[in-house]
């Protein structure tokens, strides 16, 4: 018996790209590109921390307990983010 | 890029450059660092490593091997492959002279590294003259072969009086060989300071490189240009010296300098035989002092914001003043050429 085909789409999910590095400093993040090498300094504070981006997962999951406009600016950096090339979306 | 995080410091380097040692199988007339013979005392295998795991803690994120020839070293694929297990990325300058096809396959299993193979004219004739018979071929065969590898690979020319008009040639000849090039500046240290007079461009053609540069941005310089850098290119890489602020540089035997023109015991910044990486970073009087340093006779010049004084290196190997403004910024170069000409004029 043929097997039945997958119809649900896989929800797209962000990711560090590879040749990137993020790190943490005193004011936020540090992203690192080596294909310039390029640098994008992320004044988060300590509301996202750099293993955030190791694995794969949504572009709305957020860490808990947030207010909505420190949401609403990670949201917008994360989307910053995605354009510049620092973190790819699948 | 935004300054203002950087003055106000990094808990490690994003990028440092490693001579990991002095060896070296060429001696070309404007090698940085006069590599011939192994360092005396070179760090060994066991420190090597150790070094590496204390890199990755403090968040390196990338590390430069340079030299002397990297390769020459027999720990050196050992050296790397602790790199990239620890996710640091590398880039390896190389001459290339020992590169073969079991090399780069072996290189290739990795996708955290790019390769610079250093060649210096479009020329055989000009790039012999500056590195050695022989080397043209060499150097090739590894562009060669590294441009059928996945490996991202430039060629790396230091640009010279000799080779000012080759650059063209050289960025036509990258893109046969399917690989990027990279320019950097040539620096009076090491055997570059005997031949200084022989090899540094004239202010007109470091003048032409600047315009050319401005109409190639796909060409990378690191940071070697900023005192060149047009506006155009103003946002492309940095637009001030990132020594001891965003890298450093790590010698054969362990001990730490702000940068690798600045390799001698006034700018030791600290032996890692004596001292752990973060003890230097965090503490040494002479990084301290880079952080610090600002270069006041520059700061009336309408370029000041895209060079801040340019290479501290460079007026230190020329005029003995750290502080005393780059010798060769755009500025400067316009100027000379401007007072040679009332000169001639006025006689």
């Amino acid at each position: 018996m043929a097997s039945a085909g997958c119809t649900e789409m896989a929800a797209a999910g962000i990711t560090l790209h590879p040749a990137c590095r993020v790190r943490q400093e005193g004011f936020g993040l540090l992203f690192y590109d080596i294909r310039g090498p390029r640098l994008l300094f992320a004044e988060t504070g300590s509301l996202l921390a750099p293993d955030h981006f190791e694995s794969m997962r949504s572009k709305d999951d957020l860490p808990a307990g947030l207010t909505e406009q420190q949401t609403n600016v990670l949201q917008n950096f994360i989307v910053k983010l995605l354009e510049r090339g620092f973190l790819r979306e699948q | 890029m935004s300054n203002r995080f950087v003055e106000q410091g990094l808990r490690s380097p994003v990028n440092l450059t490693w001579e990991v040692t002095l060896a070296c199988n060429l001696r070309c007339r404007h090698c940085l660092s006069s590599s011939a013979e192994p360092a005396v005392n070179e760090l060994t295998t066991a420190e090597a490593l150790a070094l590496v795991e204390e890199l990755h803690q403090e968040g390196v994120f990338q590390i430069n091997f340079g030299g002397g020839e990297p390769f020459m070293r027999p720990d050196f694929l050992q050296i790397i492959d602790a790199c990239h297990a620890r996710g640091i990325m590398t880039c390896i300058s190389t001459n290339g002279t020992l590169f073969t096809s079991e090399l780069v396959e072996r290189l290739s299993r990795t996708s955290m590294m790019a390769i610079q193979v250093s060649l210096d004219g479009a020329k055989k004739e000009t790039c012999e003259a500056i590195r050695g018979k022989g080397t043209y071929d060499t150097a090739l065969n590894a562009l060669e072969l590294l441009a059928q590898s996945p490996i991202p690979t430039s060629i790396n020319a230091v640009l010279t009086t000799d080779n000012a008009d080759e650059i063209q040639d050289l960025q036509h000849l990258a893109n046969q060989l399917g690989v990027t090039l990279r320019i950097s500046r040539f620096r009076p240290s090491g055997r570059g300071a005997d031949n200084w007079e022989a090899l540094r461009p004239t202010p007109s053609q470091l003048i032409d490189f600047s315009a050319w540069l401005s109409e190639n941005e796909n060409i990378r310089t690191g940071d070697s240009f900023f005192s060149l850098t047009s506006q155009e290119r103003q946002g492309l890489g940095l637009n001030l010296c990132g020594a001891a602020k965003l890298t450093c540089c790590v010698g054969p035997t362990g001990k730490v300098y702000p940068c690798a023109f600045l390799q001698s015991d006034r700018f030791e910044a600290g032996d890692l035989r004596e001292n752990s990486f973060k003890q230097i970073w965090d503490d040494s009087e002479i990084f301290e002092s880079f952080r610090g340093l600002r270069i006041h006779s520059c700061e009336d010049c309408q370029r000041f914001d895209q060079c801040h004084g340019g290479c501290p290196a460079v007026a230190y190997h020329l005029k003995d003043d750290i502080e005393g403004g780059d010798p060769e910024c755009l500025e400067r170069c316009v100027t000379s050429i401007a007072d040679a000409k009332a000169e001639v004029v006025a006689a």
